[in-house]
C-alpha cells in the first residue's frame, strides 16, 4: 500500500525522502507501477523525482553528452543532438514501447531496471556511457555495463542511492553508431534480439568498435572478442562477417516459446551484428 | 441497379459522437446504488477434481458480501454459447457447463466468485479460500483427445471419442469416381492456431434483482434474447421475468459473446441473488484472454483432384477442430468449415468429413469467420500449389472452378449471385499483379504477390435457427421510432438501418431513432452473429417501415379526400409518396402535406402508425478475393506486408464508409492470424499469451495500407441486394499472404503463423537441402 507520495525539489530533499519507512524512486513508473500492481515489488512511499528541475533535460558538456535522470525516452528520441551525436541511443529510445510509454518512461530508468535488453540501456553501453550515483557520500561515475549485479538486479540501491544522470562522449564525425532490433511487432513488443554498436575509423581503419548484444545474457553483451577482431582492420564484408560470427558465438540466448528459441536466436544473431557494425560503420563515414 | 437517395450514401455514424467524447457507453461504465464489485478464482490446473473447498476464511474478511462456489450454486447444465435457440431439431443442443462444478477442465476455468464492497477487498478475499485439488490426466491436442487411450473430459460420448456433438459428413456426387477422373491428386495437411477475438471490451455484466426476483443484467452480449433465455432457464424463472439490455454499446465482439459474455451474467446473478445487491463482473484482460472462447485451432486435411487444365474433379476435405474444454459452439464451427470451404468452387464431386474435440484447454467458440478462414487458409494455399505445378495463372483457376448462378453445391439453398470474377480483376489490378515474378530479388529482402478467394454467409439460415422482428413507429410529430433487439457493437447497424428505413419510408435521417438490445423494448432478435444484421434485420426493419407508410399514406389520402373535396379520395393512395418528410402526389407535386401534420391530425382520431415485421430470411453468399504485396527479410525471417487489398462483392453497400471499415478491420485481423497471433500452452496446459503484451496483435505501425474494394452485384433475396459483410475481412487473408511469402522466398508453409522464426529456419532448411 502507499502511503505517501513525495515530490521533493532537489536531490538532498529526494535523499531524505528515501531514508522514510520503506520508500522507493519513481520517475516514469512504467515498470514500478506494473511491478507494485503485481505485488513484484513493495513500496509505502513513493518519492517521485520530476519536480527536481536539475534532473530534466539533455546537455552537451566539454564533449560529453549528458541526461538527466528525469528525461523520457521520447526527448531523447527527438532530440537532435542525441540523433547527429549518438543515433544509437535515438533509436533505441525510439523503440520501447509505444508513443505512451515512452512519453513518460525514462531512460535512467532503463538502467535502473536493469532488464538485460532494455533498449536505452543496450545502447549506453555501446556508447560506453557513465552513471553519475549520488548518496549521503558524494557523487560517484561508474561504467553503465558495470552495473548489473544478476539478472534485473542493479548494484544502485534506489533506497539509498539515486542516479542522477548519464554521460558519455558525444561522437566526432569520424564515429558512428547503430541499433538493430528484432522484434515481433513494430511497438509495444520486447526485442527478440537487439544489438548496439559504436565505431571510430581513423585513415579508413576501424580505430575502435564497440559491440552489445541482448537479451542473451543476465545483461547488456559486450562482444569484445570480435572488438578486438576488428580493430586497426579496414571494414570489409569478410572480416565484418568473421566478427559478427565471432560475437553470435559468444552469446547465450535463452529458449522462450514467446521471443524465439535459442538456436533461432543465436543464428539470426550474426546478421544482426553484421547490418550493426555495417551500419555504424556507414553512419561513421557519412 | 437501383439509384437510392440514402442507401448507398457515406453519411456519418450514429454512435459516433457518444464514442468520440468518450460517454459512458458501456457495461463497465454501469454505477448501480449498492452494487458490490466481484472477482472469480479460477483453476491453476487443466484438469482436476475439487476434492474440498473451504471458503470460511473469505466469507469472515470484512467487506465481502458474498461467496459461491459449487457447493452453493444451482449445478443446473446449460452452454454459454447461444445454441440453446440456435440448434434445430433433430439437433439437441449440448449443455456441458455449470457455473461451477467439482470437476475443473482447463486453466482459468470457475472455481468460485466472491462479492465484496471494492474490487480491491474481493481480490483479496479470493486468497482467503482454501481448495485441495486432485490432479486428473489431461490431454491438449485434438488429435490425441481423440484416441481411445486419452481420458474422457465429459464422461463417455454418443459420437465418439470426446466429441461435444455429431461428426459432419457432407458428400456430393461420387468421389472416388472423381479421384479416378483427375489427371493430378494432391494432398496436404494444413495446421491451424488458436486465435483470440481481442475486442476491446473485455467480458462483462451488472446485474441486479428487485423484490419480487425479477432480473435485469447489463451485459456485453450479442444477442440479449438469447441470453435472457440462457439466464432464465439457468435460474428456473420465466423469460418474462428476466431483462437483458446493452448499455448502450458493446466494445466490440468479433463472435466471442454470442450467448452469454463467458460466465459474466450467471456469476453476477448468483452473487446478486445471494448478497441481494447489484453486483458487477467485469474480466480483466488475462481472464478474457485464459477464460472466454478463442477461435478454433486444428488441423485441415484437403485431396484435391484436378484435370491437366485445371478442372476440379473431386475434392475431399477433413477437419479436427479442438473445441477445448466445452462445448459452446463445437457442434457448428466444423460444420461451417466444411459447407463453405466446399462451396467456394464448383465441383461433381465433394466429400467433407468434420469433428471438433474436447481437450483441457480453452474453449473454442465463435469468432469472426466461424470456420470460414480456417477452410479458406488451407483451400487457397493448396490452390496455390496446384496452379504452380499445371503452371496455370492463380487468377485463372479460380475464375475456372468458381461458383456459378444456380450452380450445385452442397448448400441447402441456392447461390443466386456471384460477382467473384470481378472482385479478382479489381484486386489484381489494384495490388500491381502484372509485377508478380518482375522484383529484383538478388539481395537478402524477397518481394512476392500473392492471392486467395473466400466465400461466407449472410446469416445462419438454415443451418440454425434464424429468424427476426422489428417494430418501426412513426412517433406523433412525424418522426421515427426503429426498436430491434440488435447490439451495436461497433459494426454501425443503427445508422445502416435507420438508412433503410429512411430510403423506404422518406422520412430523414435526423428524424429517425434506434432503440437497439434490450429484451424489453423490442420483440425476439436472434442478435448479432453469421454477418446478418444488415442483412435479416435489415430486412425485418425494410419491411416494418414499409408497412408504417402504407398505414400513414391511407390515412393521408381519407385526410386529403375530407379536405379538397374528392380530388383525392381514398383509392388515389396509390399516387402519393412520403419524400423528405413530405406527402406529396406523384401526378401533381404542388399537392403535399407535411407527414408531421398528417400524424398530428391522426392523433385526434386515436390513430397510430406502427409496423411490425417478422423475417425468417433466406441467405446469400458473399464473395471476395484478397491480395497480398510482402517483403521477406532472409536473413531475419521477417515478414513486412506492402500492402493488402480486398475486393469484396458486398451485394450492395448500405453505407459505403462502414462497409469499407469492416473489410479493413478483417484485413488486420487476417494479417495476425497470418504472421503473429498465436495463443501456445505450455506443457501445464497454462497460456502463455495471456495479455496484450505477450499476444501479438498487429499495430498500427505494422499495418500496411489496406485497400478495400466494394464490388456490387444484384442479389435479389434482399430488399437492397445487401449480403454480409461482417465477418468476410479476414477470410482469405492469411492464404493472400502464405501465397505472397511463398512467391518471395519460394518455400510454402503448412502452418500459420508464419512468424519470423518459423520463416528463417524454413530457408535454412532449404538452403541446407540445397548444398
Amino acid at each position: 500500500m502507499i502511503n505517501d507520495y513525495v515530490l521533493p525539489k532537489t536531490v538532498e530533499d529526494a535523499l531524505a525522502a528515501l531514508k522514510q519507512g520503506n520508500a522507493k524512486l519513481i520517475a516514469g513508473g512504467t515498470d514500478l507501477m506494473l511491478d507494485l500492481k503485481s505485488c513484484k515489488a513493495a513500496a509505502d512511499t513513493l518519492v517521485d523525482i520530476n519536480g527536481i528541475k536539475e534532473l530534466k533535460g539533455i546537455k552537451e558538456s566539454d564533449g560529453n553528452i549528458i541526461i538527466g535522470a528525469g528525461t523520457t525516452h521520447q526527448e531523447v528520441a527527438e532530440s537532435f543532438l542525441i540523433q547527429e551525436k549518438a543515433v544509437v541511443l535515438a533509436k533505441a529510445s525510439g523503440s520501447v514501447g509505444s508513443l505512451q510509454i515512452r512519453n513518460t518512461a525514462t531512460v535512467v530508468g532503463n538502467i535502473v531496471n536493469a532488464q538485460p535488453a532494455a533498449d536505452a540501456a543496450v545502447a549506453l553501453v555501446a556508447l560506453g556511457a557513465e552513471a553519475e550515483i549520488v548518496d549521503k557520500e558524494g557523487t560517484i561515475y561508474q561504467p553503465v555495463e558495470n552495473l548489473y549485479a544478476g539478472l534485473a538486479k542493479c548494484k544502485v540501491d534506489s533506497s539509498c542511492q539515486i542516479i542522477t544522470a548519464v554521460r558519455f562522449p558525444a561522437l566526432f564525425s569520424n564515429q558512428g553508431s547503430a541499433y538493430v532490433r528484432l522484434a515481433k511487432r513494430g511497438a509495444l513488443a520486447l526485442p527478440m534480439l537487439c544489438v548496439a554498436v559504436a565505431a571510430s575509423l581513423k585513415d579508413g581503419k576501424i580505430e575502435w568498435v564497440r559491440i552489445v548484444m541482448a537479451p542473451v545474457s543476465t545483461k547488456p553483451l559486450r562482444a569484445l572478442e570480435a572488438e578486438e577482431l576488428l580493430k586497426d582492420k579496414e571494414p570489409s564484408e569478410e572480416v565484418i562477417l568473421e566478427a559478427s560470427k565471432k560475437a553470435a558465438a559468444m552469446a547465450d540466448p535463452r529458449d522462450s516459446k514467446l521471443r524465439g528459441s535459442r538456436a533461432y536466436r543465436s543464428s539470426v544473431l550474426v546478421n544482426l551484428v553484421k547490418r550493426g557494425i555495417t551500419e555504424a560503420i556507414k553512419n561513421a563515414r557519412q | 441497379m437501383k439509384n437510392y437517395s440514402v442507401v448507398g450514401k457515406r453519411l456519418p455514424r450514429y454512435d459516433g459522437t457518444q464514442k468520440a467524447v468518450g460517454a459512458p457507453c458501456f457495461t463497465s461504465d454501469v454505477s448501480l446504488p449498492g452494487m458490490l464489485y466481484a472477482k472469480v478464482l479460477r483453476s491453476p490446473y487443466p484438469h482436476a477434481r475439487i476434492v474440498n473447498i473451504d471458503t470460511t476464511k473469505a466469507e469472515q474478511l470484512p467487506g465481502v458480501a458474498a461467496v459461491i462456489c459449487h457447493k452453493n450454486t444451482t449445478s443446473k447444465l446449460f452452454n454459454t454459447s447461444a445454441t440453446i435457440v440456435f440448434t434445430l431439431p433433430p439437433l439437441v443442443p449440448v449443455k456441458d457447463q455449470r457455473i461451477f462444478d467439482d470437476v475443473v477442465r482447463y486453466v482459468g476455468d470457475e472455481v468460485a466468485a466472491v462479492a465484496a464492497e471494492t474490487e480491491e477487498i474481493a481480490q483479496e478475499a479470493l486468497k482467503l479460500i482454501e481448495v485441495e485439488y486432485e490432479q486428473l490426466p489431461s490431454v491438449f491436442d485434438p488429435k490425441e483427445a481423440n484416441k481411445e487411450e486419452a481420458p474422457d473430459l465429459q464422461g463417455p460420448r454418443e459420437h465418439g471419442k470426446n466429441l461435444p456433438g455429431e461428426k459432419i459428413h457432407l458428400e456430393l456426387g461420387d468421389i472416388q469416381k472423381g479421384f479416378e477422373d483427375a489427371d493430378y491428386i494432391f494432398e496436404h495437411e494444413f495446421k491451424l492456431p488458436v486465435q483470440k477475438q481481442c475486442q476491446m471490451e473485455t467480458m462483462a455484466a451488472v446485474a441486479t434483482i428487485d423484490a419480487d426476483g425479477k432480473i435485469t443484467v447489463y451485459s456485453s452480449t450479442q444477442t440479449v434474447h438469447p441470453s435472457r433465455a440462457i439466464l432464465a432457464d439457468l435460474f428456473d424463472v420465466p423469460y418474462s421475468k428476466v431483462r437483458v439490455l446493452s448499455p448502450p454499446f458493446i466494445g466490440g465482439g468479433f463472435g466471442v459473446r454470442i450467448g452469454l459474455s463467458a460466465k459474466a451474467e450467471p456469476i453476477a446473478i448468483a452473487l446478486a441473488q445471494k448478497a441481494k445487491r447489484p453486483v458487477k463482473v467485469v474480466y480483466d484482460r488475462e481472464e478474457d484472454f485464459t477464460s472466454s472462447d478463442t477461435r478454433h485451432s486444428g488441423y485441415v486435411y484437403l485431396k484435391t483432384g484436378v484435370k491437366k487444365d485445371g478442372t476440379f474433379t473431386a475434392r475431399m476435405m477433413k477437419a479436427v477442430l479442438n473445441a477445448g474444454a466445452y462445448c459452446s459452439f463445437s457442434t457448428e464451427t466444423h460444420g461451417v468449415l466444411g459447407c463453405m470451404g466446399l462451396s467456394l468452387y464448383s465441383c461433381p464431386n465433394q466429400y467433407y468429413d468434420g469433428i471438433a474435440v474436447y481437450t483441457n484447454t480453452t474453449p473454442s467458440g465463435a469468432m469472426r469467420g466461424f470456420g470460414s478462414p480456417q477452410a479458406s487458409t488451407a483451400i487457397e494455399a493448396q490452390l496455390d500449389i496446384i496452379a504452380e505445378e499445371l503452371g496455370i495463372d492463380r487468377r485463372e483457376i479460380s475464375k475456372k472452378n468458381m461458383m456459378k448462378v444456380g450452380g450445385e453445391w452442397v448448400l441447402p439453398y441456392q447461390c443466386q449471385s456471384i460477382a467473384l470474377e470481378e472482385c479478382i480483376d479489381q484486386g489484381a489490378a489494384a495490388i500491381g499483379w502484372d509485377k508478380k515474378g518482375t522484383f529484383d530479388n538478388s539481395g537478402s529482402v524477397k518481394r512476392g504477390i500473392g492471392m486467395a478467394c473466400g466465400t461466407h454467409v449472410s446469416n445462419a439460415w438454415p443451418f440454425c435457427g434464424d429468424y427476426s422482428n422489428a417494430y418501426v413507429n412513426i412517433q406523433q410529430d412525424g418522426s421515427v421510432q426503429i426498436a430491434v433487439g440488435s447490439p451495436e457493437m461497433g459494426t454501425g447497424v443503427q445508422t445502416t438501418l435507420s438508412q433503410m428505413v429512411s430510403e423506404t419510408l422518406g422520412v430523414t435521417m435526423d428524424k429517425i431513432e434506434v432503440t437497439i438490445a434490450d429484451t424489453e423494448s423490442s420483440p425476439f432478435e436472434i442478435g448479432a452473429h453469421a454477418s446478418r444484421t444488415c442483412y435479416v434485420v435489415g430486412m425485418a426493419v425494410t419491411q416494418a417501415a414499409a408497412q408504417v407508410k402504407k398505414e400513414a399514406l391511407e390515412f393521408a389520402a381519407k385526410l386529403l379526400a375530407e379536405r379538397e373535396s374528392c380530388i383525392y379520395c381514398a383509392q388515389d393512395v396509390q399516387d402519393l409518396d412520403i419524400v423528405d418528410n413530405m406527402i406529396v402526389s406523384k401526378s401533381n407535386p404542388n399537392k403535399k402535406i407535411s407527414l408531421r401534420e398528417v400524424t398530428i391530425q391522426a392523433q385526434f382520431k386515436g390513430e397510430q402508425f406502427i409496423g411490425v415485421a417478422k423475417v425468417v430470411p433466406q441467405n446469400a453468399p458473399p464473395w471476395l478475393a484478397h491480395f497480398a504485396d510482402v517483403s521477406v527479410d532472409t536473413e531475419t525471417g521477417k515478414v513486412t506486408v506492402n500492402k493488402l487489398v480486398a475486393a469484396h462483392d458486398v451485394g450492395r453497400a448500405i453505407n459505403p464508409t462502414i462497409v469499407e471499415g469492416q473489410i479493413e478491420g478483417g484485413l488486420a485481423q487476417g494479417y495476425g492470424y497470418a504472421l503473429t497471433e498465436e495463443i501456445l500452452y505450455d506443457e501445464n496446459g497454462r497460456q502463455l499469451n495471456t495479455g496484450f503484451h505477450k499476444y501479438m496483435l498487429p499495430t498500427a505501425v505494422d499495418l500496411p495500407e489496406l485497400q478495400a474494394i466494394i464490388v456490387e452485384s444484384d442479389e435479389p433475396t434482399h430488399p437492397f441486394n445487401v449480403k454480409g459483410v461482417g465477418e468476410t475481412g479476414l477470410i482469405a487473408t492469411a492464404a493472400a499472404i502464405m501465397n505472397a511469402v511463398y512467391d518471395a522466398i519460394g518455400v510454402r508453409f503448412f502452418e500459420i503463423p508464419m512468424t519470423e522464426e518459423k520463416i528463417y529456419m524454413a530457408l535454412q532448411e532449404s538452403l541446407k537441402s540445397c548444398e
